[in-house]
C-alpha cells in the first residue's frame, strides 16, 4: 500500500520535479562557470562588457539556483511519501554523504549569495570576487559528486559491492557503493554536460538580450558575452561523445538490462510511441550542424572566440566515430533523422546568421533550447532506462535489504517481499582460474566472441602477450574451454 | 539546524509582510522615506533567501536519517500539504525574485502592481509558515492516531487543523513581527549614531523609531494569543503544558519571560519617552498591562517566600510601578536617541533571543515525544520517559503544583506513591509506580 499521485503516477512524479530540477541544477552549474570565465576575461582585458554580462548571468545564476533549491525540497518530500522503502534505503547507505553534500549546499548558497549582491562594493577587491566567484564550480563538483555516488549507485549497484557494505553493517556512509562501477563515468559525463549547456543557456540569455536592447554599448556587451559563453559551451559539448562512449561501456558491463533498454529502445525508454533517447541524439545532431555553420562562419569572418575550422572539421569526425561505436542501434530511419537534423541545423544556422546580418542572436537562442531539451530527454532516458521499482522496493541487479537492516527503514517491509538477490555461487577449479586471469586484461564476454575449436592457439597467444601460467595451468584451462564448460 | 533556519525563515517572512506595507504607506504619502525602507527589507531578504533555503533542505535530510520512523510517518501523513508548500514556495520565489525585487525600479511608475506582487509574495510566505505551524503544531497536539507508513493516507483535515494549529499560527505571527522589527530598530538606532551625513542620519532616526514602535506594539498580541496556546496546550496536551509551566523547561521558560521583561523594561522606556501621541501611550499602557495575564497564569515561582499570594501582590506591584514609570518617562522631553542606542539595540537582542528561547521550549515541553504520546524519540534516556510518565499520572491532581514533590525526601517516596495509587482515578499500574518511584528517589531525593 502506498499513497497514490494521481494522474501522474509515482514514477512520473518524481521523473518530473528530477527533471525540473536538473534542468535549473545544472544549469546553474555551467552558469557558475562561465560567469567566472566572463569575469576573468573582464578583467584581463579591462572590457567592462565581460564584468557586465557576468554580472547578468550571475543574476539570473541566482533566481535558478533558488528556483533549483526549492525544488530539491520537492523532491525530498514526494520521495518521502512516495517511495519511502528506497528513499530510507538510500539514506541508510550514503546518510553522511547527503549530510556532507548539505553542508557543501549551504556554502554555495553563502558564496553565490556574497558574489552577486556584493558585486559593486567590493569592486576594489576584484581578485577576491573573483576567486569567491571561481570559487563556486569546485563547490558545486563536489556537491554533485555525491548526488552523482548516489544516482550511480542506483544505476550499477555493482557486483557485491553493496552486498557488502550492508553485510558488514555499514550504516550511514557505503564507500563501496558510492564508487559504484559508474560513479566515475556520470560524474564526467554530468560535468562536462552540464558546462555545455551552462555556456549554450548563458549565450541564450545574451541572444535574447540582443533581441531586446537598443543600445549598441549593451549590444555589444551581449554579443562579445554570447560568444565567448558560446564557445565554452561547444568546446564542453565536444568532449561528450567521449566520455559518453565510456559510460555506455561501463552500463553495458554492470547494468546490461539498462544498457539494452537504451541502446535497443525498450522498457520506459520509449514513452507514448517514441524513443526519447533516439529522439536526444537527432536533437544533437541538429545542435552539432549548427555549431560547425556557427564557427565555420565566424573562423571566416575572424569574429573574435572562433575555433580555427579544420579543429572543427577534425573534432566534428571524432565526435562521430564515437559516437558511432558507442552501441546504439542503428536504423535507416534513425540514420537519416539523424542526417537530416544535422544537414537542417547547418542550413538553418547559415540562414539566421545571414538573417540578422551575422548577429548569431537566433542561433544562440536555438541552439540553447535544443541544449536544453538534450539534457532533459538524456536525464529521462538514463533513469527510464533503469528497470522500474517493483512495488516501491527499490532492486535493481543485487541491491537488496538484509534482515537485519530492516530497523532501520522506515517501512516495515517483510523480507519475502523483497526480490531475492540473485545466488552467486562461489567459483572453485578451472571457473575461478578463468576468471582470474582472463579479465586482468579484458571482460568474460570477450572470450564468449572466440571461435570454440581455437582454444589453445588462443590461449598460447594470450601467453604471448604477457599471460603467466603455469603449464598446469594453462592445460586446466584449455581442457575446461574445449569441454564447453561455462565459466 | 533548526534553529539556524527559523531564524531566518521568520525573518524572511516578516519582512515580506511588512514590506508592502511600507511601501504601499510611501505611495500614498508620497514619502520616499518608506520605500527605501521596504526596498531595503527585500534587499536584506534576497541575501538570507539562498542560505535560508539551503539549510531548510537540509532539516530534512538530518530527520530522515536520524529519526527515520518519525519522518516516514510524519510525511506519509502531511504528504499532500507538504507537497501544497512545495508549490507554494515556489510561487513564493517567483513572485520575489522576478517581479517584486527585480522589477522595484522598473516598475516605478507601476507601483500599485507592484505592490500587488508584494502582498502576493507575503501570502504566499504566510501560506507557507501556515503549513509548518500546522505540521509542528500537530507534534504538540495530535488529533488523530499517527499513521503507520504501511496505512497510506496523504491528507487529515483533522491533523491538519489540529488544536494548536491557530494558536501557533499567530503566535509567531506576531512574533515574527515584534522580534524582527524590534531588532532592526536597535540596528538602525546603532546605524543613526555612525552616521555622518544629515540626511542619512535623519532617514535612520526615522528608520530606527518606525520600526521599533511596530515591534514593541506589535509584541503585545503575544500574551493575548499565548495565553489561548497555554489554554489549548493545557487542554491537549497537559503534560507539555506542565513541563513548560513548572516542569523540566520551566527555567528555560523563565529566561525567555525574563528577556521579555527587558526588551520591555528598555523598549517601554525609550518609546514612552519618545511619543507624545495619547492614542499609542494608551496602547503601549494597555500592552503592558497584558503581561499581567502572562505572570498571573504561570506558576512556577511557589517557592517564593510566602506562596501564591505573596507572588501575585509582588507582579502586581512590579507592573504597576513600571507603568507608573513609563508615564513619567512620558512628561519628560523627548530623549536623544544616540544615548538610548544601546538600550534600543540590546532590546532588540534580548526579543530576538526570547523568540529563539521561545521555540525551544516549545520543542522541549513535549520530551520525550516526537509526536506527543505517540511516537517516542529514538535516543530517549529511561528517566526523561520515567519523568513523563511521572509528570503525565501526577498532574491530574497536582497540576497547579507540582512543585508539592519539593516536600518530601527520599524515604517518603515508597509509602507516597503507594497513597496515591489507591486514591480513586489513579490509573497506576505495579510497574509504572516502580518507575515513577525510581525517578522521584534519584532526582527528588
Amino acid at each position: 500500500m502506498n499513497i497514490e499521485f494521481p494522474i501522474l503516477g509515482a514514477k512520473w512524479a518524481i521523473g518530473a520535479l528530477a527533471l525540473f530540477h536538473t534542468s535549473v541544477a545544472s544549469l546553474a552549474i555551467g552558469f557558475a562557470l562561465v560567469v567566472t570565465v566572463l569575469e576573468i576575461t573582464g578583467y584581463r582585458t579591462r572590457d567592462r562588457a565581460y564584468d557586465y554580462m557576468a554580472n547578468r548571468i550571475q543574476l539570473v545564476h541566482v533566481c535558478v539556483y533558488n528556483i533549483g533549491t526549492i525544488n530539491a525540497i520537492g523532491l525530498v518530500f514526494a520521495l518521502s511519501g512516495l517511495f519511502p522503502q528506497f528513499w530510507s534505503q538510500i539514506f541508510v547507505q550514503f546518510y553522511w554523504s547527503l549530510i556532507v553534500e548539505e553542508f557543501l549546499f549551504f556554502l554555495l548558497a553563502t558564496t553565490l549569495t556574497f558574489h552577486y549582491f556584493f558585486w559593486d562594493r567590493v569592486w576594489g577587491h576584484k581578485k577576491l570576487h573573483i576567486f569567491l566567484g571561481a570559487l563556486l564550480t569546485p563547490l558545486f563538483f563536489l556537491q554533485f559528486y555525491i548526488i552523482n555516488g548516489v544516482g550511480g549507485f542506483m544505476l550499477t549497484p555493482g557486483y557485491g559491492e553493496a552486498e557488502a557494505s550492508l553485510r558488514i553493517g555499514i550504516l550511514g556512509w557505503d564507500r563501496m557503493g558510492f564508487y559504484n562501477p559508474s560513479f566515475l563515468m556520470l560524474t564526467l559525463h554530468r560535468t562536462l554536460a552540464n558546462f555545455a549547456y551552462g555556456g549554450f543557456g548563458a549565450a541564450a540569455i545574451c541572444g535574447i538580450g540582443l533581441y531586446f536592447t537598443g543600445s549598441d554599448t549593451r549590444k555589444r556587451m551581449y554579443e562579445l558575452g554570447g560568444r565567448l559563453a558560446f564557445m565554452v559551451g561547444f568546446a564542453s559539448f565536444l568532449s561528450l561523445p567521449v566520455v559518453g562512449y565510456f559510460y555506455a561501456h561501463v552500463l553495458q558491463g554492470h547494468a546490461h538490462q539498462a544498457f539494452v533498454n537504451l541502446m535497443w529502445g525498450h522498457d520506459d525508454v520509449v514513452a507514448g510511441g517514441v524513443d526519447w533517447w533516439w529522439v536526444k541524439h537527432v536533437l544533437v545532431a541538429g545542435m552539432l550542424g549548427m555549431c560547425f555553420t556557427y564557427f565555420r562562419r565566424i573562423s571566416n569572418e575572424k569574429m573574435p572566440f572562433s575555433i580555427p575550422a579544420v579543429m572543427v572539421y577534425s573534432i566534428v569526425l571524432f565526435y562521430l566515430v564515437f559516437y558511432v561505436a558507442m552501441g546504439m542501434v542503428m536504423t535507416w530511419f534513425f540514420f537519416w533523422a539523424m542526417v537530416t537534423c544535422g544537414v537542417g541545423g547547418a542550413l538553418l544556422c547559415h540562414h539566421l546568421l545571414s538573417y540578422h546580418q551575422g548577429s548569431p542572436r537566433a542561433v544562440f537562442l536555438v541552439v540553447g533550447i535544443l541544449s536544453f531539451l538534450t539534457v532533459m530527454l538524456g536525464g529521462y532516458a538514463r533513469e527510464a532506462a533503469r528497470p522500474r521499482f517493483v512495488d516501491r522496493i527499490a532492486h535493481y541487479d543485487h541491491v537488496f535489504v538484509p534482515e537485519e537492516r530492516q530497523p532501520y527503514l522506515m517501512v516495515p517491509v517483510d523480507p519475502a517481499e523483497i526480490p531475492p538477490a540473485p545466488v552467486r555461487p562461489e567459483l572453485t577449479g578451472p571457473q575461478a582460474l578463468i576468471r582470474m586471469k582472463c579479465i586482468g586484461c579484458h571482460t568474460l564476454d570477450r572470450v564468449k566472441r572466440y571461435e570454440p575449436g581455437n582454444w589453445r592457439l588462443i590461449v598460447e597467444q594470450m601467453v604471448a602477450y604477457g599471460l603467466k601460467l603455469t603449464p598446469e595451468q594453462r592445460e586446466t584451462i584449455i581442457a575446461h574451454l574445449e569441454a564447453g564448460e561455462p565459466y | 539546524m533548526t534553529y539556524s533556519h527559523i531564524p531566518i525563515a521568520t525573518l524572511i517572512t516578516a519582512f515580506l509582510v511588512l514590506a508592502p506595507i511600507y511601501e504601499y504607506i510611501g505611495y500614498r504619502k508620497k514619502d520616499l522615506r518608506y520605500d527605501r525602507l521596504a526596498k531595503s527589507m527585500v534587499f536584506f531578504v534576497m541575501i538570507l533567501y539562498s542560505p535560508g533555503a539551503a539549510l531548510g533542505t537540509g532539516i530534512p535530510m538530518f530527520i530522515i536519517g536520524l529519526w527515520p520512523e518519525f519522518w516516514s510517518r510524519w510525511s506519509n501523513l502531511f504528504f499532500w500539504p507538504l507537497i501544497v508548500q512545495f508549490a507554494l514556495f515556489i510561487m513564493d520565489v517567483i513572485c520575489l525574485f522576478f517581479f517584486y525585487y527585480l522589477l522595484w525600479d522598473r516598475w516605478q511608475t507601476r507601483k500599485r502592481l507592484h505592490i500587488f506582487f508584494g502582498v502576493l509574495t507575503a501570502l504566499f510566505g504566510l501560506a507557507i509558515q501556515a503549513v509548518w505551524d500546522s505540521l509542528g503544531g500537530y507534534m504538540t497536539t495530535p488529533s488523530v492516531e499517527f499513521p503507520m507508513v504501511n496505512e497510506p493516507v496523504g491528507w487529515s483535515a483533522a491533523a491538519f487543523f489540529n488544536p494548536s494549529f491557530f494558536p501557533l499560527f499567530f503566535h509567531r505571527f506576531f512574533g515574527n513581527i515584534s522580534y524582527t522589527m524590534l531588532l532592526m530598530g536597535g540596528v538602525f538606532a546603532l546605524k543613526y549614531w555612525r552616521q555622518k551625513d544629515e540626511a542619512e542620519k535623519a532617514y535612520f532616526g526615522f528608520a530606527a523609531d518606525l520600526t521599533f514602535t511596530i515591534g514593541f506594539l506589535s509584541f503585545f498580541a503575544m500574551p493575548f494569543v499565548g495565553w489561548f496556546f497555554a489554554k489549548i496546550m493545557q487542554q491537549h496536551a497537559p503534560v507539555a503544558f506542565h513541563a513548560l509551566m513548572g516542569g523540566h523547561t520551566a527555567p528555560h521558560f523563565i529566561i525567555k519571560m525574563g528577556l521579555v521583561a527587558l526588551m520591555v523594561l528598555l523598549g517601554g522606556g525609550y518609546l514612552f519617552s519618545r511619543h507624545k501621541a495619547k492614542t499609542i501611550l494608551a496602547a503601549m499602557t494597555v500592552g503592558v498591562a497584558s503581561l499581567y495575564i502572562v505572570l498571573h497564569m504561570h506558576p512556577p515561582l511557589h517557592w517564593l517566600p510566602g506562596g501564591d499570594f505573596v507572588w501575585r501582590a509582588f507582579y502586581t506591584v512590579v507592573l504597576v510601578a513600571v507603568i507608573g514609570c513609563f508615564w513619567y518617562f512620558s512628561r519628560r522631553s523627548a530623549p536623544i536617541r544616540e544615548r538610548w542606542k544601546w538600550a534600543m539595540f540590546i532590546a532588540g537582542m534580548a526579543a530576538s533571543f526570547a523568540f529563539i528561547m521561545g521555540g525551544f521550549v516549545r520543542e522541549r515541553s513535549r520530551q520525550p515525544y516526537n509526536v506527543y504520546k505517540q511516537l517516542v524519540k529514538v535516543e530517549v534516556l529511561p528517566r526523561e520517559a520515567d519523568r513523563f510518565l511521572m509528570y503525565d499520572k501526577c498532574i491530574g491532581c497536582h497540576h497547579r503544583s507540582l512543585n508539592d514533590i519539593t516536600r518530601f525526601t527520599v524515604e517518603d517516596w515508597d509509602r507516597r506513591i503507594e497513597i496515591e495509587r489507591m486514591r480513586p482515578g489513579a490509573n497506576i499500574s505495579e510497574e509504572e509506580a516502580e518507575r515513577i518511584i525510581r525517578y522521584l528517589k534519584e532526582y527528588h531525593p
